[in-house]
């Protein structure tokens, strides 16, 4: 290792270090903007009730019992409500895989921070929807 | 050991709050800079995993085995899935077979990628810590594509796999192991040749195979020794795909001491690992059949079990993992379970192995075990 060659290794770095400011940063302003989630993603679920038939395989699965149901609240013929407990909730994905009328899914959302403890029992108003209020920051909307 | 050296002796709790640590608590009496005594304390990360398994069925068992050790949660995850097989007698199908055995050396490489960060972090080269864990993101986005999930990829069930593999999982794949092949090269050069990693931990922690086997070493630890001890070659599964692959056990046999491992040969033996990793998956690509990912009638049979016992092992990234079963007529839940995780020999090893090295060796020879606390504690 002469002194030429530690030198020319300074360089690389340096020459490394200069392209690196000319290219898009690799992080995100998150939570105003995320990366994409594959189509798998194992986030928050979705609950369609015109397929739901209440047979409760969801709630027999469930490893941590995240999940409970409400039989008497009923929107169409056979449906039910259903509540999610994201507190105990640890997206195995099992809940989707009993479910064979394909009324129960994940999506891509993961952020799921609430500031109380209680928000985070998704009841069936939460459940069967996706809509939030947008993320706005200096009169910006994001997401 | 006479009493008056120990008069002027000095005990130490390393852990459990200590980074480093990585949640285990360890007594170390010092006399000066020399450790003279270690007492290894297990009990920190107990979750009482082989309770919770009889209140589990069959099909939410292997998530809690998978939250064992979340680096290689595949790996930890399937011998509870094989006992499971071999109670129900399940037929797999080959498709499965094949990417059981991708995704379990998938599950390798990351757990040998996040070591090496975290040794070479333990050991203050952070270079060297941050670079593998570039390439360890890249294994992340292939866990996640498929599963959907980062760490605990809940991927095998009794009968077959969970999850199909797409095209975009393929190039995904792909795309993690040529970018790791290709610096798996620099990464072996720059840290083996790194005069001061060198004289870190070369003749550090030496042992020789006879003590190894004696306190129950298995998987890296001991092969860095020069013993070809591999479950994948020595008791091949057949649910799994080893057999259509063409590999050597990864050794390590440092000529400087024959028949001994220190440190260094451990890092050494990791690699060579990795190497044989990659080269199983990329044996294995080109050959996966086409055909189902699950038995169809696996999921009525894993319900209720036939009364029996079965042990099922697998050749883990820390050893040999093993989970021993026993169900009772129709039942729907274990009669009992027994876990062997490989890091709890490795840890008892310390008080051995660690008496008469320095304090600051004693991070170097406790990490180049690979330790792992989820493995200890169950």
């Amino acid at each position: 290792m002469g002194f030429f060659s530690v030198l020319g290794d300074c360089f690389q770095i340096l020459k490394h270090t200069f392209r690196q400011v000319f290219k898009r940063p690799f992080t995100y302003f998150y939570p105003f903007e995320d990366r994409i989630y594959p189509e798998r993603t194992r986030g928050r679920h979705i609950h369609v009730r015109e397929n739901c038939t209440a047979c409760a395989q969801c709630v027999r699965i469930c490893p941590v019992v995240a999940i409970r149901m409400d039989k008497e609240d009923k929107m169409y013929e056979k449906d039910c409500a259903l509540y999610f407990d994201y507190t105990r909730c640890i997206f195995c994905g099992l809940c989707v895989q009993a479910c064979r009328f394909e009324a129960l899914f994940h999506t891509p959302v993961v952020d799921l921070s609430e500031g109380d403890r209680d928000d985070l029992i998704y009841g069936p108003d939460k459940i069967e929807t996706l809509d939030r209020d947008p993320l706005k920051w200096r009169g910006r909307r994001f997401r | 050991m006479s009493p008056d050296i120990l008069d002027g002796s000095m005990d130490i709790w390393f852990g459990p709050q200590h980074v480093s640590a990585h949640g285990w608590a360890t007594k170390l009496t010092l006399v000066g800079d020399y450790i003279v005594e270690c007492d290894p304390n297990a009990g920190y990360f107990h979750r009482s995993a082989e309770k919770v398994l009889e209140f589990k069925n069959f099909r939410q068992g292997p998530l809690v085995l998978e939250r064992m050790c979340m680096l290689e949660a595949f790996l930890a995850e399937y011998p509870y899935v094989a006992a499971v097989e071999k109670i129900a007698e399940l037929e797999i199908p080959e498709r499965a077979k094949v990417m059981r055995t991708i995704m379990m050396e998938m599950s390798r490489i990351h757990s040998i990628q996040f070591w090496w960060g975290q040794f070479n972090a333990e050991l203050g080269f952070f270079t060297m810590a941050l670079w593998p864990w570039v390439d360890r993101e890249y294994s992340l986005d292939v866990f996640e594509e498929l599963t959907g999930s980062r760490h605990t990829v809940s991927f095998s069930t009794p009968g077959g796999v969970k999850y199909d593999f797409t095209e975009k999982v393929m190039t995904q794949l792909n795309r993690a192991i040529d970018r790791f092949e290709d610096r798996l090269v620099k990464f072996k050069d720059m840290q083996l040749g790194s005069p001061t990693f060198r004289a870190r931990t070369e003749n550090i922690g030496l042992y020789d195979v006879k003590q190894g086997l004696k306190w129950g070493l298995s998987g890296p630890p001991i092969k860095a020794c020069g013993v070809p001890m591999d479950l994948r070659k020595d008791d091949p599964d057949p649910n799994l795909a080893y057999d259509m692959v063409d590999f050597d056990v990864p050794i390590t046999e440092n000529p400087e001491h024959p028949g001994q491992s220190d440190a260094f040969d451990r890092m050494e033996q990791r690699f060579a690992e990795a190497e044989t990793a990659v080269s199983i998956i990329k044996q294995l690509i080109p050959q996966i059949p086409e055909g189902d990912i699950v038995d169809p009638k696996a999921r009525g049979k894993a319900n209720r079990l036939p009364e029996g016992e079965a042990y099922a092992r697998v050749e883990g990234t820390r050893g040999i993992t093993s989970v021993w079963l026993k169900t009772e007529e129709k039942g729907q839940t274990a009669y009992r379970a027994k876990i062997r995780g490989p890091c709890i020999a490795s840890y008892y090893a310390l008080k051995d192995l660690v008496p008469g090295s320095k304090f600051a060796d004693f991070i170097v020879i406790f990490g180049s075990l690979d330790p792992y606390p989820g493995w200890w504690d169950r």
